[in-house]
């Protein structure tokens, strides 16, 4: 198998899985972005991934999209992805979503889920099977795959607890930097699909360790996993940095996570451009909850910087530069003066904003007085305290003598 | 066995000079079920003695009279000489006997409050605690009677003058408790509001094991004066605060803390909503004086809020901001503020603007050169009184005993020496 | 009841002393158990706390004056309501108050003492407060008609605008006179120096 297909290609059996290095060579539809103020063409999104979060994101569309046709587009693609696969969990829930409004191809099919389920218990107990012999007769590779194969079965059949336990066994077998960073992209990528991103940076950190067995894709899928675990906790500076550093090298090998696009998509911070995007930002499974956040957060700081360098700023010329009206711009700009996030003060009269350059020693003296005065107080009711605690002391002491 | 005639001799032959009136003392002493089974027939003899000079055993005879029950007409002239005494007594004698001058004070108090008139009172427990006093910093079991007085006559201005005094010793912790209270209202009378805040902030915060009533009322005015005073009220409490008040003052304050959360929103009508819907429990502990006050303090914290943003700003705007009626409106709540000190702005009526200013203080007077000086000074003293204190603590054997049983638990680093340490110039 | 004191600051027209004499001797004539409340000049002691403006005191007063005295003594009452439209910062209302009553010969010095006082303190603030003010609200101000208060601002430097009736301030710059204490500076720098040494 080839290298870069090594991280994807234990993951999902046989042809189950679109590999995106060969394959139809329609690179310009798969490589159309989504970043444009059109409305989400969701069958070209969906064709950027593989794999479980392919079906994830397709089904985070459906959920939040708000928007019939394209719910049931994303619901329709996620079944047929599903069936593709052996997860019967998620294939029962995505029928009770569609509700047989996408006509009888798109129903329930007890047939094939209980073929499934028949299929996965003969191949668990054929597993089980391998792995007690390789664990008799101790060859450390085999039983590493053995547990590999079982993270592989479960993580194909939804259970990604199970599947995360079986990866992590692992490590007690492998023998090279190499498996040790194969273990750590499976743990990343369970560990993804289940929210649980402080497993993904503890895995990132421990994969990089093994420095030799790092080829640049792996590195970028590494940083790129970073990337989003920062995102989630809200960490968007180094979230940015992280994608920053993820670069070309990622390429199409990470679609089981994350497009090219989502990378360059998470960084981007042109004002006009975001606010078209706005709309399908919302329906990124990573992004929707942080995009609020996020835009209000870019455009302060586009604000702080745009006044930061001048002594005066004309509202009027900055109410046009930020698209907004001047009454509004005061609005922003006085929760951002109030919260100290520019040193300056409004002339509502004229209109300007002028740059505010506090007295430090107005301001010393100030607290010099005040401390003084604090200290005189908070002193003086010490020493009032320690009074009465001696007067309540002697009574004690006192009574306690007769 | 003393006859009535020998003890007058007595008091009026030993009050010559300091050794003599020691003697006295003993003998008066001495002599306690004699003055009070022979009570009646002394009180005639008070006029054979000279307060002034005889002070020690006009004291005494004092004592003993006021203590038996008066009818209402004897009332009045038992506290015209009392007062009279108070006026005449020598301070040195008085002192010998401090419990039974308290004692003779108190009753004073009582019988004045009797005949509904507190203001007869006011002026001789002032004189009486000048007396009793060792000096301006020690509280007698007097203060809070006189800071009473003063509350019920409405002479605040009068309380006023010994609140000035800076405290330190204290004669019974229980005194200290309705001294900050009764203290904190005459404050808040005369919208002394820092000093106020400081007497309420020491009831509340005072070592006590169970809670009192006192420390309960005090922390709901605490509460409004924080917010008036300070537009901000937080609800933790000093480390040092006693368990007791930590648990259980908020319970009683629920209505107040309400008004904290509101007040907090910043808007008018938020707060006056929570005022509305509370307004009887405020009657009822009659803080609705305060409450009031409370409510236009918003006015002002929030226009004192837009001159940290604001260079300028429209009367108009101020207004809506505000939350206030109109533009005129607006003018008055800043030329208010303006001739309060409250910020500093000029007002232009031609454009309907104002426009905020800074501070102009800045720091080169000789006032503020004699303000800094006086400022170290009294952190100088204020030190000195705590390393002093702090010594005689460390040589106290009652406080060395407890510490020591607690010893076999810390190692001699586990001492520390804050805040003698802290605090040295 | 001994009102020497207080005839003597009235006559030498020491009236920031009236407030503390009064307060003084009252607590005093009641230690006594005198019943002074009839002859007491409330008037005057109101407007004595007024003069120094602590009305605070003057509205304490006010409550301790009994009923029988407020209905019988039209001057308490108006000597009250100045008190009582300086609390409500009723600028103007407090000449209002001041002009509408006829004064007793015994009040009338510190009335008008204070009607003076209390207008130089009102241009003051103006000065301190206005950039730009209309000529009437300056009449209400100082409790003259717009023309004559026009004139007084002009008189003091102001600029008036006919056409818009607006005043424009002119402010004040106050240099006070520093006296210097060597002494005091002296050992500030020595703080300073022990500080950092």
């Amino acid at each position: 198998m080839e290298a870069e297909d090594e991280a994807t290609g234990q993951m999902i059996e046989d042809e189950e899985i679109y590999v995106n290095g060969g394959g139809d060579g329609d690179e310009s539809k798969r490589h159309r972005p989504i970043i444009s103020g059109e409305q989400l063409d969701v069958e070209a999104y969906a064709a950027l991934y593989t794999g479980r979060t392919k079906i994830s994101r397709l089904l985070f569309i459906a959920e939040k999209c708000g928007n019939a046709s394209m719910q049931l587009d994303a619901l329709r693609m996620a079944y047929d992805e599903i069936k593709k696969g052996e997860n019967t969990q998620l294939f029962r829930e995505v029928v009770a979503k569609i509700d047989g409004r996408l006509g009888p191809n798109y129903g329930p099919d007890n047939a094939w889920a209980d073929a499934v389920d028949r299929r996965a218990e003969l191949r668990k107990e054929r597993l089980e099977n391998e792995l007690n012999a390789y664990r008799t007769n101790l060859i450390k590779e085999s039983i590493r795959m053995g547990y590999n194969d079982f993270g592989d079965f479960y993580f194909a059949h939804g259970q990604l607890g199970d599947a995360f336990k079986n990866y992590v066994r692992t490590r007690d077998y492998c023998t090279t930097s190499k498996h040790i960073v194969h273990m750590c992209l499976n743990a990343i990528l369970v560990s993804i699909e289940m929210g649980q991103f402080t497993h993904v940076t503890s895995y990132v950190s421990k994969a990089e360790q093994s420095q030799d067995a790092l080829d640049p894709i792996t590195i970028a899928k590494l940083r790129c996993a970073a990337g989003l675990a920062l995102l989630e906790g809200k960490k968007y500076k180094l979230a940015a940095r992280k994608f920053l550093e993820t670069g070309p090298d990622l390429g199409n090998s990470y679609t089981e996570v994350i497009a090219p696009q989502d990378v360059a998509t998470h960084y981007a911070s042109c004002l006009e451009y975001l606010g078209n995007l706005k709309a399908n930002l919302l329906l990124d499974i990573h992004l929707h909850d942080h995009v609020e956040t996020l835009y209000e957060q870019i455009r302060n700081k586009a604000l702080i910087q745009y006044t930061h360098p001048f002594v005066s700023v004309d509202l009027h010329m900055m109410a046009n530069a930020f698209n907004t009206s001047v009454a509004s711009l005061e609005k922003e700009l006085e929760a951002l003066i109030t919260n100290n996030q520019i040193q300056a003060r409004i002339d509502s009269h004229n209109k300007i904003l002028y740059a505010r350059h506090a007295d430090q020693r107005n301001a010393t003296f100030q607290r010099v007085l005040q401390t003084g005065n604090e200290f005189d107080r908070e002193v003086r009711a010490m020493l009032l305290r320690a009074n009465l605690i001696k007067h309540e002391f002697n009574l004690k002491a006192s009574s306690r003598k007769h | 066995m003393n006859s009535v005639e020998t003890l007058v001799a007595q008091i009026q032959g030993l009050s010559g000079s300091i050794s003599d009136v020691n003697q006295l003392h003993s003998l008066l002493k001495q002599s306690e079920d004699f003055f009070q089974s022979e009570s009646t027939r002394l009180a005639s003899l008070l006029t054979e003695l000279d307060p002034s000079i005889h002070s020690l055993g006009y004291l005494y005879i004092l004592e003993a009279c006021t203590s038996a029950p008066i009818s209402k007409e004897q009332a009045s002239e038992l506290v015209l000489s009392v007062a009279r005494f108070i006026n005449l007594c020598a301070a040195e004698q008085i002192r010998l006997a401090p419990d039974k001058f308290t004692s003779v004070c108190k009753r004073f108090k009582d019988q004045v409050m009797l005949l509904e008139d507190p203001m007869r009172g006011v002026a001789p427990m002032l004189t009486a605690i000048r007396k009793l006093q060792l000096s301006t910093e020690h509280l007698t079991t007097l203060h809070q009677d006189f800071l009473l007085l003063c509350l019920l006559a409405k002479c605040y201005k009068t309380g006023l003058s010994i609140l000035e005094d800076d405290i330190f010793e204290i004669d019974q912790p229980r005194d200290f408790f309705l001294y900050c209270y009764y203290g904190g209202m005459i404050c808040i009378g005369h919208k002394k509001f820092s000093k106020a805040l400081e007497l309420l902030h020491n009831v509340v915060t005072a070592p006590m094991s169970i809670l009192n009533a006192i420390a309960v009322e005090a922390y709901k005015k605490y509460i409004l004066v924080s917010l008036i005073h300070l537009g901000q009220f937080s609800i933790s409490f000093p480390k040092y605060t006693s368990s007791v008040a930590q648990r259980n003052l908020k319970n009683f304050s629920q209505p107040y803390l309400e008004l904290v959360n509101s007040y907090g929103t910043g808007k008018i009508s938020e707060l006056e909503t929570s005022v509305q819907a509370n307004n009887e429990k405020f009657e009822f502990d009659q803080n609705l004086g305060l409450v009031k006050q409370v409510v236009s303090s918003m006015y002002k914290r929030n226009i004192q809020r837009l001159t940290q943003t604001y260079l300028t700003l429209s009367l108009q705007d101020i207004a809506n901001t505000v939350q206030l009626n109109s533009a005129k409106e607006a003018e008055m709540h800043v030329l208010q503020m303006i001739q309060d000190g409250e910020i500093y702005a000029t007002i232009n009526q031609k454009d309907g603007m104002v426009r905020f200013l800074e501070d102009p203080e800045q720091y080169k007077t000789c006032e503020m050169i004699e303000r800094i000086d006086s400022s170290i000074q009294r952190i100088m003293m204020l030190s000195r009184k705590l390393t002093h204190m702090d010594e005689q603590l460390s040589c106290d054997p009652l406080y060395l005993a407890k510490a020591g049983k607690e010893r076999q638990r810390f190692d001699f680093d586990d001492f520390d020496t804050v805040p003698s340490s802290k605090f040295t110039i | 009841m001994d009102f020497s004191a207080l005839n003597d600051a009235l006559a030498s027209k020491s009236y920031d002393q009236i407030a503390d004499i009064c307060d003084t001797l009252m607590l005093q004539v009641s230690s006594q158990g005198v019943i002074f409340q009839d002859e007491w000049p409330y008037a005057i002691h109101l407007l004595g706390h007024i003069y120094i403006n602590d009305i605070n005191s003057a509205r304490f007063l006010w409550k301790r004056i009994p009923l029988a005295v407020k209905e019988s003594q039209p001057e308490v009452v108006a000597a009250w309501k100045i008190g009582q439209k300086l609390w409500a910062r009723d600028y103007a209302g407090v000449y209002e108050a001041i002009r509408e009553f006829n004064w007793s010969p015994e009040a009338q010095g510190i009335v008008a003492s204070f009607s003076e006082f209390y207008t130089k303190k009102m241009f003051e603030l103006l000065v301190s407060a206005y950039s730009t003010i209309s000529t009437q609200d300056t009449a209400l101000f100082l409790g003259l008609n717009a023309d004559d208060a026009a004139n007084y601002a002009l008189q003091r430097g102001w600029t008036l605008d006919l056409s818009s009736q607006m005043l424009t301030v002119k402010k004040q710059v106050v240099a006070t006179e520093q006296k210097l204490d060597s002494s005091k500076l002296q050992r500030l720098t020595e703080y300073v120096f022990n500080l950092e040494h």
